[in-house]
């Protein structure tokens, strides 16, 4: 076993082949044999062909972070048995049904070095024997997985009957397949006994992903439009949300473009519903304009924002944290925002409930980051954390009836002022995105502008009042502070555990952000008056959250570990880092 | 309209509509009529001013946004539509009606008006047509006719001019008027009539400019209106006949409802998992427990 207290499956192939299925009922079945996963899949922005994989990290504690080696590769292609072999652990195990595959000299030095051991299963012609088609060889493998492992047969029987069972034509031929793998005579493998802890139980818990959690947050906050036009890693909340629409009543739609999308959800949350859309980059910079008309006519409005590798198109499929200014710059003019990010699975159901309260008492945008790896990456959850109370603050009951229409931009202290709905009240006014006065009307008067921008900016102050500190995660006293935020909390948080144990006098802990904008800075400001050493770590380039803490109380970071390659930080990455190997990134 | 959210009981009054704020119009601007006929229409129809929606566009139509009752929102230049249909779907006891020049909408946002055709969205949608940019002093349009020199086109229009009635009538609308802002009488009737569809109703106003337009004034369109009611038996359920009967827009010109499917079946009504909840999307906002869907993940 490696160091890293994990073991690591990569399951590999071409696009198209199924790998993400065999990935979740293996996940599925560890899950019940009493351990704990992280699902993490890397894949080129294709339908068919090219290499992918699925990667399981699993232990006896909880995981959410990937690794970048494995110990085991399952090939179910001779592309993806290449292109991983250099990916594997010292004393790596390859199973693969490539007929004779020809290793280069570089290959087989690899394979010397990591002593890394490989078995041929003839699956297609096994799975043929039990009864199966070709697309079966995958079952095949699966079992074969599975006794490799040194698991019960049972459980993943149990499972692909489970799967298979509105397939009863299917379901035989699959049992026996995975039979017929789970009894393959090793040549070259001896199984691994995967055994981390005596007490494991079987486990019940939920395995999704984060836009999963996202849309579920999303519903049971009371969201009853969903809109969106398709872009990775946004789009599996609209296909989820349109798989549920029936048991959620919720209008969901694609609508012909993302400027119809944040238009239509302005429409919507003007009239009096929550509505939410989700994009990325490329989509949320057509949504700017939008952003700045419902900052403008005190409109809530909440988009996510799910990021990848830009600029431009970028890379599709990969993640990235390089939307921060985007989120926090966008739009014209000068507006109070706020923006929020998810980090975990628990963020990832909780964000978007806080992000719908905000935008409704503030009248704001609320911009809510997430990225392709906690979008797509798929977390074991023991149950969802507590929703958050729906506030709609609103004017309401017998307080309609004694609205002035110069009520609805009234100005106030807190810069909010009463909301109310069209159809609700006598007093009637317009949401004008041209400068106006407390009813609506278009003004250009220097004072009665100034006075309006003025009321609009100090919700700005009032939110920030509002909203919480960072979170300070991980040792009171620590000889380092990681600076972070959105999936990067969770391989740091992996990481804390296995090297503060290790490293007593060296260990370290993480300030985490969560709210973004405004920016919360008592603790900042604790940590800098302590002369606390802090080292932001991002999945960025220029240290987008670093550069906002630097502008707004002028601490510069000395040390920053920064990563864009459109991989997400990975265990060994901020291992080595503690280490003082670093050196690709920063 | 059935009674309003704010229980007020008496009929619709034309005073209800009005605003104390000046018109900032130019004389003789064809948004005067527009804006009364619009009133007239709505007082007809029992349509109070806390039961509607009024969503402008960026143009000088949309300047009209404070000068009259109702609720109203004066949105972006072309996205007046897609704010509308938005609006739309989420409280069906607000009449959403949205106005656009013809630059915010057969320029800039023209998809957004293929979106709400295609959708049939509750929405009334008032085309401004008035062959130019106004407020931005009088550039063209992709309705301005070819050759004509307009601000920042001294040597005349080179682009081929987009026909709107063809263009919304290719895409298969449920409903598709024209009427002229030279004729309250015939706007009132035409807005009625396009209150009363269910679904998105198209309506094109042949709108003066008396500042910019100088080529096709108000006495212009006058002498070449023609209401296709003084046709003798005109069947608006033929979509072939309204594009026949529109091509025209140089000698006859003609007004009226075009074209009208009755059976029209609104956004809202497509919805399959929509269909037997009786509530409004703006009803439903309150805590809804995800545990059944989270439990599918076990």
């Amino acid at each position: 076993m490696n160091n890293l207290n994990r073991l690591t499956i990569k399951i590999s192939g071409e696009s198209g082949q199924g790998i993400n299925s065999i990935g979740e009922v293996v996940a599925k079945a560890l899950k019940r044999s009493g351990f704990y996963s992280f699902g993490y899949r890397e894949y080129p922005s294709l339908i068919k062909g090219g290499h992918a994989f699925h990667q399981i990290d699993f232990s006896d504690h909880a995981l959410n972070s990937p690794s970048r080696e494995s110990d085991v590769l399952l090939a179910i292609s001779r592309v993806s048995l290449h292109e991983y072999l250099p990916t594997l652990r010292e004393n790596g195990q390859v199973l693969h049904l490539v007929d004779s595959p020809e290793f280069s000299e570089k290959e087989e030095e690899i394979i010397k070095a990591k002593k890394i051991k490989i078995e041929f299963l003839p699956a297609f012609k096994m799975a043929s024997e039990a009864g199966g088609n070709a697309i079966m060889s995958n079952v095949v493998m699966v079992g074969a997985l599975w006794k490799h492992l040194g698991l019960d047969l049972e459980v993943i029987s149990e499972l692909i009957k489970e799967e298979f069972a509105d397939k009863p034509d299917m379901l035989d031929a699959n049992v026996a397949c995975l039979k017929k793998g789970f009894d393959f005579a090793f040549q070259k493998l001896k199984n691994l006994s995967v055994n981390f802890s005596k007490d494991i139980k079987r486990r019940d818990d939920a395995l999704l992903t984060g836009n999963h959690l996202l849309a579920l947050g999303a519903v049971a906050a009371g969201v009853r439009a969903y809109f969106a036009y398709p872009m990775t890693p946004s789009s599996s909340i609209l296909s989820y949300m349109a798989d549920i629409s029936h048991e959620t009543g919720v209008l969901v739609k694609q609508l012909d473009d993302e400027i119809s999308v944040a238009q239509a959800a302005i429409g919507a949350m003007f009239a009096g519903t929550r509505a939410l859309v989700a994009t990325s980059g490329g989509g949320f910079d057509l949504m700017t304009e939008s952003v700045s008309l419902a900052a403008m006519t005190e409109t809530p409005f909440v988009s996510v924002l799910a990021q990848r590798p830009g600029p431009s198109t970028g890379m599709p499929t990969w993640t990235a944290a390089g939307d921060l200014n985007l989120a926090l710059y966008s739009g014209h003019g000068e507006f109070a925002r706020c923006v929020l990010s998810l980090g975990d699975s628990d963020s990832a159901y909780t964000v978007i409930q806080k992000a719908f309260n905000l935008a409704e008492k503030y009248q704001i945008p609320v911009i809510v980051m997430t990225e392709k790896q906690i979008a797509e990456s798929l977390f074991q959850v023991d149950k969802l954390p507590n929703d958050i109370e729906i506030e709609r603050s609103l004017v309401e009951g017998s307080d309609l009836k004694n609205l002035a229409p110069s009520d609805r931009f009234k100005i106030t202290k807190s810069g909010i002022s009463p909301r109310w709905l069209p159809g609700q009240a006598d007093a009637m006014f317009v949401a004008n995105s041209d400068e106006h006065l407390e009813d609506g009307t278009l003004t250009e008067e220097a004072l009665a502008s100034l006075e309006m921008a003025n009321k609009r900016m100090e919700k700005l102050k009032t939110l920030e009042e509002e909203i919480p500190e960072p979170v300070l995660i991980g040792p009171e006293k620590a000889s380092c502070t990681l600076v972070s935020w959105g999936s990067t909390r969770n391989t740091i948080c992996d990481v804390m555990e296995l090297w503060n144990e290790k490293h007593p006098k060296k260990a370290f802990n993480l300030l985490n952000f969560e709210y973004l904008f405004p920016l919360r800075t008592e603790k900042l400001y604790t940590l800098i008056s302590k002369k606390q050493k802090m080292i932001l770590v991002e999945n960025n380039y220029f240290g987008q959250l670093g550069n906002l803490i630097t502008q707004v109380t002028g601490y510069k970071f000395e040390k920053r570990f920064l990563k864009y390659d459109g991989r997400p930080f990975f265990v060994e990455d901020l291992l080595e880092f503690l280490q003082g190997k670093e050196k690709i990134y920063g | 309209m059935a009674d309003c959210d704010c229980g007020d009981k008496s009929h619709a009054h034309f005073a209800d509509y009005f605003s104390a704020n000046l018109y900032t119009w130019c004389t003789n601007c064809g948004n005067y009529g527009i804006h009364a006929a619009m009133k007239r229409a709505l007082v007809e129809e029992n349509v109070k001013p806390c039961q509607t929606l009024l969503c402008f566009d960026i143009g000088c139509n949309g300047n009209g946004a404070d000068k009259i009752g109702g609720y109203r929102y004066h949105g972006l230049h072309g996205r007046t539509i897609a704010f509308a249909c938005g609006a739309s779907v989420a409280n069906s006891r607000v009449k959403v009606i949205a106005f656009g020049g013809d630059g915010g909408t057969l320029g800039e946002g023209i998809n957004h008006l293929v979106m709400g055709i295609r959708g049939n969205f509750n929405v009334m949608f008032i085309l401004h047509n008035n062959l130019n940019y106004g407020l931005t002093t009088g550039q063209a349009s992709a309705t301005t006719k070819p050759g004509v020199k307009m601000n920042a086109s001294p040597d005349g229009i080179t682009f081929e001019p987009i026909h709107p009635m063809r263009f919304v009538l290719s895409l298969m609308p449920t409903f598709a008027a024209r009427t002229f802002s030279g004729d309250i009488h015939h706007m009132v009737k035409t807005f009625q009539a396009g209150l009363n569809h269910k679904g998105f109703s198209f309506i094109e106003v042949l709108q003066s400019c008396p500042t910019y337009n100088r080529m096709t004034p108000h006495e212009w369109y006058q002498q070449r209106v023609k209401d296709v009611d003084d046709l003798k038996n005109y069947d608006a359920s033929d979509l072939e006949n309204a594009l026949k009967i529109s091509e025209d827009l140089e000698k006859e010109i003609r007004i009226g409802v075009l074209y009208q499917n009755k059976k029209s079946m609104p956004f809202m009504e497509r919805q399959k998992n929509r269909i037997k909840v009786k509530s409004d999307l703006v009803d439903e906002v309150k805590a809804f427990d995800v545990g059944k869907l989270f439990d599918k993940f076990r």
